[in-house]
């Protein structure tokens, strides 16, 4: 931990060698994202709600995943560039260092330039929850806590897994935009606004639906169900093959060499 | 037993097979071919602690496998590798404390910030003691003449003075062995002194056990007395340079300045070359021994300077490349 730390303020440092990109790229991040921002707020403007969400209910489920996705590009950007450090061969570098594998990925890279993503994720999220009328109890406070750890660990399993795959190919990274960015636009939204088979896919295959939408409805008063409050957590197992797979691909690469 | 020993280890590499043209780039998309390729093959030698092993061989010729199987990096198709105890592939974590690794070619440094960031950084991802990392860094800047350069931003340093951070930035924790891969490519001449005497000295001083491949020969002749050299994958030569060195060491390249002109002629001259103030000639000493080659000269002709020169170690390699056709 001592050693991440270390390396965020090292990266940091790094990062502030180049102040007028910085602050340059850091603009430009803000305006992509109020361009999604807006785009939910002209669907509303027509529609009063999407299958029975309002405008803030689904702000919230938006903002979540946004917070998620924004912390795992922020610290986690080692795992997610990871066929960066292959294709550059810095990771063989990596297998010269006594430390586990995955901290030394985290420790690889940070990107600072993603934090107004977090920021205003955080800005959404206190709006929606100002707006919303909750009846707030303790248990409720947890949830959105579950809620928001789930969205870091569903995205950090994300990259994981997309980062296993660079050990069998650097090429073709399309396919994990299908599970982030893909997944992470569905993922804005309640799930339950979609088709049945999307629901299942974001339950079972990419298991959104923990992070965002089962735990929603007992957030906002639909379900009294407490397994829904407590569903989030499931998200936490889904890391277990996530880390399963890195292992097995990091075998085959000692293996087979790049 | 021997600090490091390697049985009979090779390396398969199943790689794409590759041919021009989009046509055949779109074939492949769909259907992939491979070929297996063998990239190091049944390759065995001991090293001793303290030794300074150079491992030579042509572009290609499995160096940097074997010094990705002896660092831990790649585990062995096959054979098995023993350092110090260890076998790097399997206790990677524990093996890599013992070892410090610089490739020329790549930088362990922070590009943007201050090498001294970078050795902090390695300071605890090594766990090395407060009191240790202290001594260690110092004694390094002091003996590479770092001081002026380790708090610049490692992209302003020249290459040469990058190679001196990347040194001294693998040998914080005080590994045994040290593996040097290319260390000195593109340097100038002084930095390649300063580089090697270094090098020199700390196998002296702390029985370090040094690694090196290079193509620059002038390294071997400074740094190592025992070279292995290694074409297409295989082990061809494996013993001391000055051995290697005498076996091809007959021919003596011998400049005579005179204002005379020579002819001579006799068994064991392979070449005559004029040059602006006399002579240039390559004998084979074996079929003519250089005395009296030069007083069969002076019979002819009033000389005025002598030099003699031993083959080249580079030609010396070249030859023994294509003597194995490598």
């Amino acid at each position: 931990m001592k050693l991440y730390i270390k390396s965020l303020k090292l990266h940091l440092k790094s990062m502030l060698e180049y102040k007028a990109s910085f602050i340059i790229s850091f603009l430009s991040q803000i305006l992509v994202f109020f361009s999604y921002y807006f785009i939910i707020l002209a669907l509303f403007d027509k529609f009063d709600n999407i299958k029975g969400f309002t405008l803030y209910e689904v702000l919230l489920c938006f903002s979540i995943i946004q917070f998620g996705y924004a912390f795992c590009e922020t610290f986690a950007r080692g795992v997610d560039q990871f066929d960066n450090l292959i294709i550059r061969g810095d990771f063989d570098r990596l297998l010269l260092r006594p430390k586990p594998l995955i901290l030394q990925v985290l420790c690889s890279d940070a990107d600072y330039i993603k934090l107004s993503r977090l920021i205003q994720a955080i800005i959404v999220m206190v709006i929606a929850l100002l707006k919303l009328n909750i009846s707030w109890n303790l248990l409720k406070v947890f949830t959105l806590i579950f809620m928001i750890l789930s969205s870091i660990v569903i995205f950090f399993g994300i990259f994981l897994l997309a980062a296993s795959y660079c050990f069998i190919t650097v090429q073709g990274l399309e396919v994990r935009n299908v599970f982030t960015d893909g997944g992470k636009h569905m993922a804005q939204y309640p799930i339950g606004i979609f088709k049945k088979g999307i629901v299942y896919f974001f339950t079972f295959v990419i298991p959104y639906a923990f992070v965002n939408y089962y735990p929603l409805l007992y957030f906002i008063g639909k379900e009294n169900n407490l397994i829904y409050a407590f569903s989030p957590l499931l998200t936490f197992i889904y890391l277990i093959p996530c880390f399963l797979i890195f292992k097995l691909g990091l075998k085959r690469y000692s293996s087979v060499g790049s | 037993m021997s600090f490091i020993e390697v049985n009979n280890i090779s390396k398969t590499f199943k790689v794409q097979k590759r041919s021009g043209g989009l046509k055949n780039a779109i074939k492949a998309f769909f259907k992939r071919e491979y070929k297996y390729v063998n990239a190091v093959q049944n390759v065995s030698f001991k090293v001793k602690k303290g030794e300074i092993v150079g491992y030579i061989g042509p572009n290609g010729a499995g160096k940097s496998t074997t010094i990705k199987m002896l660092s831990g990096i790649l585990t062995p198709t096959s054979g098995k590798i023993k350092v110090d105890g260890f076998i790097p592939y399997e206790q990677r974590e524990k093996y890599v404390r013992n070892i410090g690794v610089v490739f020329g070619q790549r930088s362990q440094l922070w590009w943007d910030i201050p090498a001294m960031d970078s050795f902090e950084l390695l300071k605890d991802i090594y766990d090395i003691p407060d009191e240790v990392y202290e001594e260690n860094k110092n004694s390094l800047i002091r003996k590479l003449n770092l001081e002026e350069i380790v708090n610049v931003p490692v992209r302003q340093l020249s290459l040469g003075q990058r190679m001196r951070c990347e040194i001294a930035a693998s040998l914080l924790h005080s590994p045994k062995i040290l593996f040097l891969d290319e260390p000195t490519i593109g340097l100038d001449a002084t930095s390649k002194k300063i580089v090697r005497d270094f090098i020199k000295k700390l196998n002296n001083e702390k029985k370090i056990t040094v690694i090196l491949t290079t193509h620059d020969m002038s390294d071997i002749e400074a740094l190592a007395k025992r070279i292995i050299l290694i074409g297409k994958g295989k082990v061809l030569y494996d013993g001391s340079l000055k051995k290697l060195k005498n076996l091809y060491d007959n021919n003596k390249y011998i400049t005579i300045s005179t204002k005379y002109k020579i002819n001579i002629k006799h068994k064991g001259i392979i070449s005559k070359e004029k040059v602006h103030d006399g002579y240039k000639f390559i004998i084979d000493s074996k079929l003519i021994n250089i005395s009296d080659f030069l007083s069969k000269v002076s019979k002819s002709a009033e000389i005025d300077d002598v030099e003699i020169e031993n083959e080249n170690i580079d030609n010396i390699i070249v030859k023994l490349y294509e003597e194995y056709e490598i």
